[in-house]
């Protein structure tokens, strides 16, 4: 018994790659929650346009200021309007010219908010933190009669139904698919070297570039019939939120595939074996995961990690999944087109990455 | 076109951090040739064999086989060229393995009698996985000639082999070898390296001493190939 317990301390000892996994990747895994976390904060950015000509406006709105949980910004109607349909806040929160005569002499209050809608937490978030403000508001007023409060909500993308499910969903068949494909070609990949078949492969008359390229078409194939099938799940079983093309969904996840792919390649060249490939997932997965905006917002994350975002390929796949299937977006958006752009030219730099590699392991 | 050598290799060099894996080896293998390369294990045989596929760039010296300097991929569909572990897919039939590697060369007609030449065409279908340890390196064998190899290169191919199946394996060789391929062979069990037409002794990445087995016998001074092989490697630490 003591003979296996000091027997597997020593095998530590000499695997110092293991050894260094176990101790510095969940601190840095840790830093990283508390960095997202701890950070600026995830308050939504809000438009407040106030043309209430009577009092019952500003109260509100300094009870909203009060409550803290919002980050407002006072502007003009046409100015919020423009500010939601770009993404740049998540809501404007309007109260008309007579919100003031109408609570006070038809004791209705009626607040009309304007959500993004895109972030079903921030939506939430939003809608709450209005609906506490003017309680506090009203409940404040000196012997008022009972208000008829009557929140006008409307959004520019999902709906009342759109829930967490359809926000996390679009960001999930990304990484499912980059996630698994990854795992599954970075171990066959390894077992090419283990089992001494790449050796072969390389004394045959094949190009280094030949056999990455043909290992991307194999790999290829089965993450096409595996994107389809998350997809049509996704789709039609749990009926997640989609305005946009199945058909540009699919490019983008079979991109990703594609990248993922070369990704596993070129990173089993780092690994002896198929242990120390299985290490590489929390390395490459883990700040992907945390980073790639799929669960924070990279908006509101320090700006120095906001850095670390942008060169990660899962947040362009993220971002452009989101657009396609919360927004309803096509080819012609630019941001699509930068994303596609983007998780392109990623899958390209890895193939010659992965193609360098090879040659160098034969040197 | 028959070169009069297949290898050539010139003063080869290649150190692997402070490992000296081959140190200025110098040697000719004439086409039609069966040359053994005898040595211990760690002395440098895969090394050399490598840097004859292109494997392994030396840092001095000039490898030049069938009349192209190596590296040099367009020659790689002439040999062929099996490792030392039996280096086959092993959820894949045998017959799929053999198909794969003609594929690469192009010599897909050659499938049918790359397997009845090891004998395996009875076991085409099986998985490799369900094969025994002979088997799998008559697998290996027949993937390594499927492209019509002018030059074959066998790294150890008979460790781990039964002296009957290590028997029908040298008959084989043999045939190839009359029929004009170049067969290089490195191992360390001394009966096989009688079976060889010239013996190169290699050691701590030098070649010690060349000739036929009888030439060796008699310059070490002694009765049988293993004594030589002995004393000539007492010559140098």
């Amino acid at each position: 018994m003591t003979a296996i317990w000091f027997r597997i301390l020593a095998q530590f000892r000499r695997d110092r790659r293991t050894l260094a996994l176990l101790f510095v990747i969940p601190l840095v895994i840790l830093s990283l929650l508390y960095f997202l976390l701890r950070g600026s904060g995830g308050k939504p950015n809000v438009d407040l346009v106030n043309e209430d000509q009577g009092p019952v406006g500003s109260v509100i709105a300094q009870a909203l200021q009060r409550g803290d949980k919002l980050s407002l910004h006072d502007t003009s109607l046409s100015t919020a309007q423009a500010d939601v349909n770009a993404g740049r806040v998540d809501a404007y929160i309007h109260f008309p010219s007579d919100f003031s005569e109408r609570a006070l002499s038809a004791h209705v209050v009626q607040p009309e908010v304007r959500l993004e809608g895109s972030q079903p937490s921030a939506s939430g978030t939003v809608v709450s933190a209005l609906a506490q403000a003017m309680q506090a508001a009203l409940s404040a007023a000196p012997g008022a009669a009972p208000f008829t409060v009557d929140v006008r909500v409307s959004y520019l993308h999902g709906g009342p139904g759109f829930d967490t499910l359809d926000y996390f969903g679009a960001a999930f068949i990304g990484l499912v698919v980059f996630f698994l494909v990854f795992v599954v070609t970075s171990v066959s990949f390894l077992r090419e070297r283990s089992q001494g078949t790449l050796e072969r492969l390389m004394a045959s008359p094949l190009r280094r570039g030949e056999i990455v390229v043909g290992y991307m078409l194999g790999f290829a194939t089965v993450a096409f019939v595996q994107s389809v099938e998350v997809i049509l799940f996704s789709l039609y079983v749990l009926k997640i939120h989609n305005s946009g093309s199945v058909a540009l969904i699919f490019l983008i996840s079979l991109l990703m595939a594609m990248s993922a792919v070369n990704l596993g390649i070129f990173l089993s060249m780092f690994a002896r074996t198929e242990f120390q490939a299985v290490q590489f997932i929390p390395l490459v997965i883990v700040p992907q995961v945390l980073l790639s905006g799929i669960v924070f917002p990279i908006e509101t994350e320090p700006n120095w990690l906001q850095l670390i975002s942008k060169v990660l390929p899962l947040t362009y796949a993220v971002s452009g999944l989101r657009d396609v299937m919360i927004k309803g977006a096509d080819l012609g958006w630019a941001s699509v087109q930068l994303d596609l752009g983007v998780v392109l030219g990623f899958t390209v730099l890895l193939v010659a990455a992965a193609a360098a590699t090879l040659r160098r392991r034969v040197a | 076109m028959a070169e009069e050598y297949a290898i050539e290799v010139e003063g080869v060099v290649k150190t692997f951090g402070r490992l000296r894996a081959l140190d200025g080896v110098s040697l000719r293998v004439r086409a039609g040739e069966v040359y053994g390369l005898l040595g211990p294990n760690g002395s440098g045989k895969t090394t050399l064999i490598r840097s004859l596929v292109g494997l392994v760039k030396p840092d001095a010296g000039t490898v030049t086989v069938l009349g192209r300097r190596m590296p040099d991929v367009g020659i790689l569909n002439r040999i062929g060229y099996m490792t030392q572990a039996a280096a086959l897919y092993p959820d894949l039939s045998v017959e799929e393995n053999v198909r794969f590697f003609a594929a690469i060369n192009g010599t897909e007609d050659n499938v049918d009698a790359a397997l009845d030449f090891v004998e395996l065409g009875a076991r085409r279908r099986s998985a490799v996985v369900e094969l025994s340890g002979g088997m799998r390196t008559r697998a290996s064998l027949a993937c390594a000639l499927v492209n019509r190899p002018r030059l074959l290169l066998l790294d150890e191919p008979t460790v781990g082999v039964d002296p009957q199946l290590r028997r029908q394996l040298w008959d084989r060789f043999r045939a190839m070898a009359d029929q004009g391929t170049t067969i290089l062979v490195s191992s360390h069990v001394m009966d096989e390296a009688e079976r060889t037409q010239r013996l190169g002794l290699i050691l701590f990445g030098k070649l010690l001493a060349e000739g036929t087995a009888q030439e060796l016998i008699a310059r070490a001074g002694v009765q049988r190939l293993e004594d030589a092989f002995l004393k000539l490697s007492e010559v140098q630490p």
